[in-house]
């Protein structure tokens, strides 16, 4: 049951009438109830995973929670000189208690979603050492949303672990917290300090929340109907058969694919914060108007925001702060040189944070691959960043002008771009053979003559794909100075705003990419 | 306060980190920026600073960061 089936709406408008008939104070129970049932259509008897990650942070929650309270009580009557010494003992017993948690959830995932992988590759290993040992490849099935709600299970445990807050000693409060049925599919990946309380208290009825979610849904389907989907008829073709393609072909195909992912997967989240938003619930944002990034770094702050905040609090903060890298960045302060001591602490953490977040894509080392791509770019740009200072204060660059801030834009958009090439590309070897490709008798002749709109999209699409992009970049713009077009759009008079509505309604029944025995492309991001 | 402005400028030269009030939202300080300043701080003030310190509030302005130091120096 995919976000954009009528199904989806259907039990969405089921929910909502079910949520406002029962008191406030139980309405959270009907949340709980169809998100599970959501669950049980799509995965069926796979539910059991999710219900022992609820059960396994919910308990380890209640024990983190007695830790500090009997240190609470028993600090009282210690002596000052033994305080200390006892709170280490409580610091090492929450500690093993948090690690068992977040290595059993992880576990899970990395056996389920890993197992083959690690398998085919340490099999690999052995034949290239000719060790006669091979490991059987397990049919196994991924549960709906693990790589998303593993992500919020953890960080439940580890802020508990932390102190950021106590953990919740309601079972339900927990479950509908990791299976809320609009972000158990694709994100965004849920922190329990943000998200748990506004599903858990009762909302009335609003015609305003109810308003504004049905708009952001619709702008959601816009997206994905009118622009992801059709860009997917030239890419599918191009990428399917790499090899007879080149040049500006494969050009138009990386472009198209990053603006496909783009709009399915902000528009997905659209989808899913509008179905939230109906119930009065906002949900942290993904998309922060990534392409106008003049840094690799900072499109990862507006592009999968819930994943790359995830990935900063719980890997890139861990391993950087602890006491074992603090003592390292010292040593190596001392001993080497100031500048390595600050640098190289920030480089293994960072690769920490780019190798999981490449792995978290899937499956390959083509995603792999594409989490280190990443990393190799900051990096760089990490070091020679002191060197491009001192450079530009020589020859007078005005790092803050216009223009210089449009070479960023371009620059981190032709980075990214190729990230998108590597990402959707079968292999790695196919990914190189597209860029390579690209180069090899580069030329505009098929624009002119148009054998370009013979590859899944003529001209009409592309007409409605160009209008489309326009339409998103001044959204954009508009939205980039701080401004909301959709609370600009229902301050408007009712006959205008239903203008707009109703031409938002048909673009999407009129220009979606239909047509005979059409079925809505999957989502790309639910497949992990 | 003089002290804390002069490990800033040594992490990331030639920005003015005075008046901003929103270093991170500016995009002045980064998460690189921030474990490197952090390190900074742990070694010239004698303080530990967790992860669950570091969150916006506590860095969005100089000021801000002081009174992180301040506030870690009295608990120690």
């Amino acid at each position: 049951m995919g976000y954009t089936s009528f199904a989806y709406i259907g039990l969405l408008a089921v929910t909502f009438l079910f949520y406002m008939m029962l008191p406030l104070k139980h309405r959270w129970k009907v949340l709980l109830v169809f998100s599970y049932a959501f669950y049980l259509l799509n995965s069926g008897k796979l539910v059991i995973f999710i219900l022992l990650s609820t059960l396994s942070i919910y308990l380890t929650g209640l024990m983190l929670n007695k830790l500090d309270d009997g240190f609470a009580m028993a600090k009282k009557g210690i002596p000052k000189e033994n305080k200390k010494e006892f709170k280490a003992i409580i610091g090492w017993q929450k500690k093993f208690i948090c690690v068992f948690a977040v290595l059993f959830n992880l576990g899970l995932l990395i056996f389920l979603k890993y197992f083959n992988f690690l398998g085919g590759s340490i099999n690999g290993l052995f034949e290239l050492l000719h060790i006669n040992v091979h490991i059987e490849e397990l049919k196994l099935v991924l549960p709906l949303g693990i790589s998303f709600y593993t992500m919020s299970a953890i960080s439940y445990v580890v802020d508990v672990y932390r102190g950021k807050y106590r953990a919740s000693d309601s079972l339900g409060k927990v479950a509908l917290f990791l299976a809320f049925f609009p972000h158990i599919v694709e994100g965004p990946i849920g922190r329990f300090d943000l998200l748990a309380d506004q599903l858990y208290e009762g909302h009335r009825f609003d015609y305003n929340n109810l308003m504004m979610g049905l708009q952001l849904i619709f702008w959601g389907l816009f997206k994905k109907f009118v622009l992801a989907d059709r860009a997917n008829m030239y890419v599918t073709t191009v990428f399917k058969n790499y090899m007879d393609y080149g040049g500006i072909y494969v050009v138009i195909a990386m472009l198209l694919y990053t603006l496909q992912l783009y709009a399915e997967f902000s528009g997905c989240m659209d989808i899913v914060m509008g179905s939230a938003e109906v119930f009065g619930i906002k949900m942290s944002k993904n998309f922060e108007r990534p392409f106008i990034s003049k840094t690799v770094s900072e499109f990862w702050r507006r592009w999968h925001m819930t994943l790359g905040s995830w990935f900063r609090d719980y890997v890139f903060y861990s391993v950087s702060l602890s006491k074992t890298f603090m003592n390292f960045s010292k040593k190596v302060k001392s001993k080497l040189n100031p500048y390595l001591g600050s640098i190289i602490p920030a480089a293994v953490a960072m690769f920490a944070v780019w190798f999981s977040t490449g792995i978290w894509h899937g499956a390959s080392w083509k995603y792999v691959a594409y989490g280190l791509y990443y990393y190799v770019i900051m990096l760089i740009g990490m070091i020679i960043e002191p060197g491009v200072v001192k450079v530009s204060e020589k020859i007078h660059l005005n790092r803050k002008a216009v223009g210089y801030k449009l070479f960023q834009m371009i620059r981190t958009f032709i980075l990214v771009n190729i990230g998108m090439l590597l990402f959707r590309a079968d292999t790695i070897g196919s990914f190189a053979h597209m860029l390579r490709s690209m180069f090899r008798g580069f030329s505009f002749a098929p624009l002119a003559n148009g054998s370009i709109l013979e590859l899944g999209c003529d001209i009409k699409d592309f007409i409605v794909l160009a209008v489309g992009v326009l339409i998103l970049f001044l959204v954009g713009l508009y939205e980039e100075k701080g401004r909301s077009v959709r609370q600009t759009v229902a301050g408007w008079n009712v006959v205008v705003r239903w203008v707009c509505y109703y031409a938002l309604i048909f673009a999407v029944i009129i220009f979606g990419a239909y047509g005979y025995g059409y079925q809505a492309t999957g989502f790309i991001y639910a497949q992990f | 306060m003089e002290e804390l402005l002069a490990l800033m400028r040594e992490v990331k030269p030639g920005v003015t980190f005075e008046g901003d009030d929103d270093l991170i939202g500016h995009g002045l300080l980064d998460s690189i920026a921030i474990v490197t300043l952090v390190g900074e701080i742990c070694d010239e003030f004698d303080v530990e600073i967790s992860p669950v310190d570091v969150v916006p509030e506590n860095f969005k302005t100089v000021e801000a960061i002081y009174a992180l130091i301040t506030r870690l120096q009295e608990d120690n």
